[in-house]
């Protein structure tokens, strides 16, 4: 239904194009009477004026500020000989995602077949158009570079996206349906690397072991006889809390988030606000609506509070404040730890809300035809009710990680060095102190931070074009 | 205001016709809406493989009685037994009466977001614990019945409102119930497909599916119903055999209705 209202759609348009040349088209817009045609040579004089005042700007400043800061910016104050750590956790998570990814886009085309449906095979030239905004920041970090390692360790990474995204695909089908638990293996593997086996570690190894474990278990054992009933529930959790202990029992050393900084730690920060966020959220949303005064009234008091006072407060509360609180032989998480829960307990709030109203869009007759079925509540919110409230609300919600993302920058009132943090640190520093190169440097963050939220905007409105196939 | 009816006595549907025993028994069911008593008294039996139509003008409290059979309405009175089961409070007394109890609602109410074939296994997987490939083969055997086996890997959305309807049907079907509900089934449909719904219901009615049908088709009334029901402000008025009731009616209101309706 989509393909043929499209189809119109550029049937429509398609003559408005072919038959007008560019000096027509200047001709009919810009200088149809008097007024429009003194507004546009008006108008051309400032934009020429910007252009050349901007162009001279970049070409006469001074980017050394960049190239010596480069690594602060990036990976912040990260000890040299730590850093095959980074680098492996970056290749693991391009492994596995690289794969991941495209043996989902497999599955998702073979689907897509059985359907009747053709799916194009997306190209690397679409994956250019998706990420081209990361790419050309990338690309700008690249040429500051003062030495080579990072340079090849770029195009080590980009190769390996281009290397995976062919393996991936090339995957048998087995293999292929068990992206998602591959991807959570490398997540954890990478944090691993990189941040050693600390207790959160351990946690969400036990978490993702459980949910792996539950899925895989439910795939050989799913008769309703008392066994298998047994086996798919008590197995998961026998299997999670053996990988918890055991990861936690094991245990190497890493190098632990509490030191590291610049857009490193604005990334990690941000996709740590995200994803316990939402679970959290979901949780909070659901809660808002129960029937039980003791929940509702905790979750409603809860979103209202956060939402009501400024992030900023709860940092600092939570970094001068909350360690006054705890008892002495409690020992006190450290800073950044805090400040993340901070962030996802933050983000978790706004996220409620924006799901509540994702709630309230999901007609009753839903739920009804579902309890009419015999399935239980739980079954109902999880299976039937939350993934057409997610959907409906992926514009908002994309709009509150950008937003997310970009408030990670308030980490630096307590103390931490992370990527905007940087603009204040360089300029310090006595070799650019008084150089007035605030500007250098400001623009040098504003182009990492577009990049990033352009992306995450861009891949939003791909995702609402993919989940509305076959929707009403 | 006052929802008793004048000059009509609250007639008793208890008798069921043939030989069946009781699926449904519904004693003194009384409902309200705050102050608004939507059902007062009623005494039905459905027994098994009976056909039940119910009538009556909008608002008469039609749709509320059947959604007190599988509790998507809370009764305030009275006793209603399913198979054997007494409706309680008790979340897993419930469970155990909707899984036996089959819906079809005006509105479809298919899942949007996933397709015909996931519709439908669905409860019997996630309720029941039936394996995955057993589901499908059921599912398809399901589709087959209703005549759209071509349409399993659709979403809802890509179908039409008479295809949809009839996939309600077999989603109610893969719970294999004891009773399945219809709830005013083809009221939201365009008239070139109430055809097709109807004549899937009474291919189920000839097979000996119980059924209770809340319906504006006096025609499936006339031919199907084993008994008719007719209600009207929350009451039961009056209750026969097609025969008696559009030939024969006793009740003033029960004339009133099918004369502005025939």
């Amino acid at each position: 239904m989509t393909d043929t209202a499209e189809a119109k759609e550029s049937a429509k348009l398609a003559p408005l194009h072919s038959d007008t040349t560019p000096a027509k088209w200047v001709k009919d817009n810009l200088f149809n009477n008097v007024m429009n045609s003194i507004i546009t040579v008006l108008l051309g004089v400032v934009v020429v004026f910007l252009l050349v005042q901007s162009f001279g700007w970049i070409a006469n400043e001074e980017w050394e500020i960049i190239r010596v800061n480069l690594r602060n910016f990036m990976i912040g104050q990260f000890p040299s000989d730590q850093l095959w750590r980074l680098w492996t956790s970056a290749f693991v998570l391009i492994a596995t995602f690289g794969i991941g990814t495209s043996a989902r886009a497999h599955n998702s085309h073979d689907d897509a077949a059985e359907k009747g449906l053709v799916i194009e095979r997306s190209s690397l030239l679409d994956l250019l158009s998706r990420f081209w905004p990361i790419l050309v920041f990338v690309a700008l970090v690249v040429s500051f570079a003062k030495t080579w390692p990072p340079v090849l360790g770029v195009i080590a990474g980009v190769s390996g996206i281009v290397v995976t995204r062919f393996a991936g695909w090339a995957l048998p089908a087995p293999i292929r349906s068990r992206a998602i638990p591959m991807m959570a293996i490398g997540t954890i593997v990478s944090l691993a690397v990189l941040a050693g086996t600390s207790g959160l570690v351990a946690l969400s190894a036990g978490i993702v072991a459980l949910a792996i474990a539950a899925s895989e278990l439910s795939r050989f054992f799913e008769g309703s006889d008392p066994k298998s009933t047994a086996i798919r529930t008590g197995g998961p959790i026998v299997i999670g809390a053996a990988t918890l202990f055991i990861v936690n029992a094991v245990g190497f050393e890493g190098y632990g988030w509490e030191d590291w900084g610049g857009l490193h730690l604005t990334l990690f920060a941000t996709v740590v606000g995200i994803a316990s966020g939402m679970p959290i959220g979901m949780l909070l949303a659901i809660g808002r609506r129960s029937k039980l005064p003791v929940i509702k009234g905790f979750c409603v008091v809860f979103i209202e509070f956060v939402r009501g006072v400024p992030l900023i407060s709860l940092l600092l509360f939570s970094s001068f404040i909350l360690p006054l609180l705890f008892p002495p032989s409690v020992e006190t998480p450290e800073t950044l730890t805090r400040a993340m829960i901070v962030i996802a307990l933050f983000s978790a709030a706004y996220i409620a809300e924006i799901i509540r109203g994702g709630l309230q869009a999901v007609p009753k007759g839903q739920t009804e035809a579902a309890q009419a079925s015999g399935m239980s509540a739980a079954k109902i919110q999880r299976l039937i009710v939350m993934p057409q409230a997610l959907r409906a609300v992926i514009p908002a919600m994309v709009g509150q990680f950008i937003s997310l993302f970009k408030d990670t920058s308030l980490i630096a009132t307590i103390g931490v060095a992370e990527f905007f943090q940087y603009v204040a640190i360089s300029n310090s520093q006595p070799a650019f102190l008084g150089k007035g190169l605030q500007l250098v440097t400001y623009a040098f963050v504003a182009v990492g931070y577009w990049s990033f939220a352009y992306t995450m905007s861009k891949e939003s409105r791909r995702l609402e074009k993919q989940l509305g196939v076959g929707v009403r | 205001m006052s929802n008793t009816p004048t000059g009509t006595v609250n007639a008793d549907a208890t008798q069921i016709l043939g030989s069946g025993r009781a699926i449904i028994e519904m004693k003194n069911v009384d409902k309200l809406f705050g102050n608004f008593q939507a059902l007062t008294n009623i005494n039905m039996n459905v027994g098994e493989k009976e056909v039940v139509v119910v009538i009556g003008p909008s608002g008469s409290g039609k749709s509320t009685m059947i959604r007190c059979i599988n509790r998507l309405e809370k009764h305030d009175r009275g006793e209603i037994i399913v198979d054997g089961i007494t409706l309680s409070n008790d979340v897993r007394n419930i469970q155990e009466i909707r899984r036996e109890t089959g819906m079809v609602f005006q509105s479809f109410n298919l899942f949007p977001h996933l397709t015909v074939l996931d519709n439908i296994t669905l409860a019997p997987r996630q309720v029941r614990n039936i394996a995955k490939s057993e589901a499908e083969k059921t599912a398809m055997e399901l589709l087959e019945r209703v005549k759209i086996p071509e349409q399993a890997r659709k979403f809802p959305g890509q179908l039409s409102g008479g295809q949809q309807q009839r996939v309600a049907i077999a989603r109610s079907l893969a719970m294999n119930p004891k009773v399945i509900l219809f709830d005013e089934p083809t009221s939201a449909l365009d008239p070139e497909m109430i055809k097709e719904v109807l004549d899937t219901m009474k291919s189920l009615a000839n097979e000996g599916m119980t059924m209770i049908c809340v319906t504006h088709e006096m025609g499936f009334a006339r031919e199907v119903a084993d008994r008719v029901v007719f209600m009207a402000d929350g009451q039961i008025v009056e209750v026969g055999t097609p025969e008696h009731f559009f030939d024969n009616p006793q009740e003033e209101r029960t004339k009133l209705f099918l004369s502005q309706i025939l």
